[in-house]
């Protein structure tokens, strides 16, 4: 090996990587091995450095190389492909719905043999969701990969919900799709500016009204503090939303819908992390029976991880979106 | 239709064609960089990474034999067609003529299709 030139052994170990695991990797790095030198001698004139560079150039990267001996076959066959994420949407929904279950009723469980549900509070939830759609995913593809390896002709069924991605088409018509997104938009702003006033006025825009006809002032619904809090948060999810179709207006680009979920999650978050339990204030407490304030409550959290689930899921679907289109898959 | 797309269109037609043609060449006992050298002389061209891993697969099926001859500086590997190898040429040559027949038929019968 000493008197072979240095670039060809180097070029050699970087192919030899890449078919790591190959039996046959030694023979086929002999035969490429004996080309070059042939080619070299034959058109460079000798096995010198520079002659061996250009025998090697023109072989090709290694990679490349390397990939001319691999199998063609997919991980996962074309025709599973598109199981993979509605597969994994479905499994996560129903990851999502137990890991409401747990955060909401305050208990573990156990779905026999899959799965155990810890008991957890809101910010474990949402620092758990992340890492349940990975194992969801992961999990589906590995059953896609063991049918695709087996070879057989399963035919898995299609669950249809929604709008299929494939079929999804962008809506005809520019000036009328910029006429009702300028239309949403001035909606928005006019909401926004209601819920200022409301929160300058009252200190809070959640109100109960009692009585309409004898126009008395409306009640806090929640204590001073909270009620502040959350209200701040509602504004500026309108305000995000607001802001959202007003630069939709001017570009149609999905990051704009991207960024916007990540600010919705954002905020859905920050409410989320305010404790659920004392939220009313006695004027309220008075008034309903405590089991009705306790259901209350729950409602109000289980409808937040519901528009959470909802902002994830067209936040994913933005994703895929971009994906595709960059990658043209 | 421009330019690489023809070339995807090639890649795809070459497929079956340097089967043929590998089958063909080694009627005679060859080496790779010899192979590559001879088809470039007829006016074609096969790249030599691709040209490695055809042989390689080729052999894998039973449809040509490979011994390595050490007498020379440098060690060559040589192929050979096996009659398994043979066989299967005179059936891929057979699937050949009768696409070029339905081809030649078409355009002798459409002038509008060169």
């Amino acid at each position: 090996m000493s008197d072979k030139p240095r670039t060809l052994e180097t070029y050699l170990e970087e192919i030899s990587h890449f078919l790591s695991g190959r039996a046959e990797r030694e023979e086929i790095l002999s035969e490429i091995r004996s080309h070059i030198l042939e080619k070299a001698a034959t058109e460079h004139g000798g096995t010198g450095d520079a002659a061996i560079d250009k025998a090697v150039a023109a072989y090709g990267p290694p990679r490349k190389v390397a990939e001319k001996y691999l199998d063609d076959r997919p991980i996962i066959a074309p025709a599973y492909k598109r199981h993979l994420f509605r597969y994994t949407s479905i499994l996560f929904a129903a990851h999502l719905l137990l890991t409401a279950i747990a955060v909401v009723f305050k208990k573990s469980f156990i779905v026999f043999p899959f799965l155990y549900m810890p008991e957890m509070g809101v910010l474990e939830a949402l620092m758990y969701l992340p890492t349940a759609f990975l194992a969801d995913l992961g999990a589906v593809a590995l059953v896609l990969y063991f049918i695709t390896q087996s070879g057989k002709d399963v035919k898995l069924p299609w669950p249809r919900f929604g709008a299929d991605l494939d079929e999804f088409k962008p809506a005809k018509g520019f000036w009328a799709g910029r006429f009702a997104t300028a239309v949403g938009a001035v909606i928005m702003l006019a909401l926004t500016d209601l819920a200022l006033y409301i929160l300058s006025k009252y200190g809070t825009i959640f109100l109960y009204f009692e009585n309409l006809k004898e126009s008395r002032d409306p009640i806090p619904l929640f204590t001073p503090g909270a009620g502040r809090r959350l209200s701040l948060i509602v504004i500026a999810m309108l305000a995000a939303a607001t802001m959202k179709l007003f630069i939709r207006l001017f570009t149609r680009s999905r990051w704009v819908d991207v960024v916007s979920n990540a600010v919705s999650l954002t905020l859905i978050g920050l409410l989320l992390r305010q404790p659920f339990d004392g939220l009313f204030v006695p004027e309220i407490l008075s008034r309903f029976s405590p089991r009705f304030v306790d259901w209350a409550e729950h409602t109000l959290l289980i409808l937040l991880l519901f528009i959470a689930l909802m902002v994830t899921i067209d936040l994913v679907k933005n994703l895929v979106a971009i994906g595709r289109k960059k990658w043209g898959t | 239709m421009t330019g690489p797309e023809i070339g995807t269109l090639e890649t795809e037609m070459n497929r079956g064609f340097l089967h043929i043609l590998a089958l063909a060449l080694l009627e005679k006992d060859m080496y790779g960089y010899s192979m590559a050298k001879l088809i470039e002389g007829l006016g074609y061209r096969v790249e030599e990474n691709t040209l490695y891993p055809l042989l390689r697969r080729l052999e894998k099926h039973g449809w040509i034999a490979s011994k390595w001859d050490v007498s020379e500086d440098r060690p060559r590997k040589f192929y050979s067609i096996t009659p398994e190898g043979r066989a299967l040429r005179a059936a891929l040559l057979e699937v050949w003529n009768k696409q070029d027949r339905i081809l030649d038929e078409i355009t002798k019968e459409n002038t509008d299709v060169r």
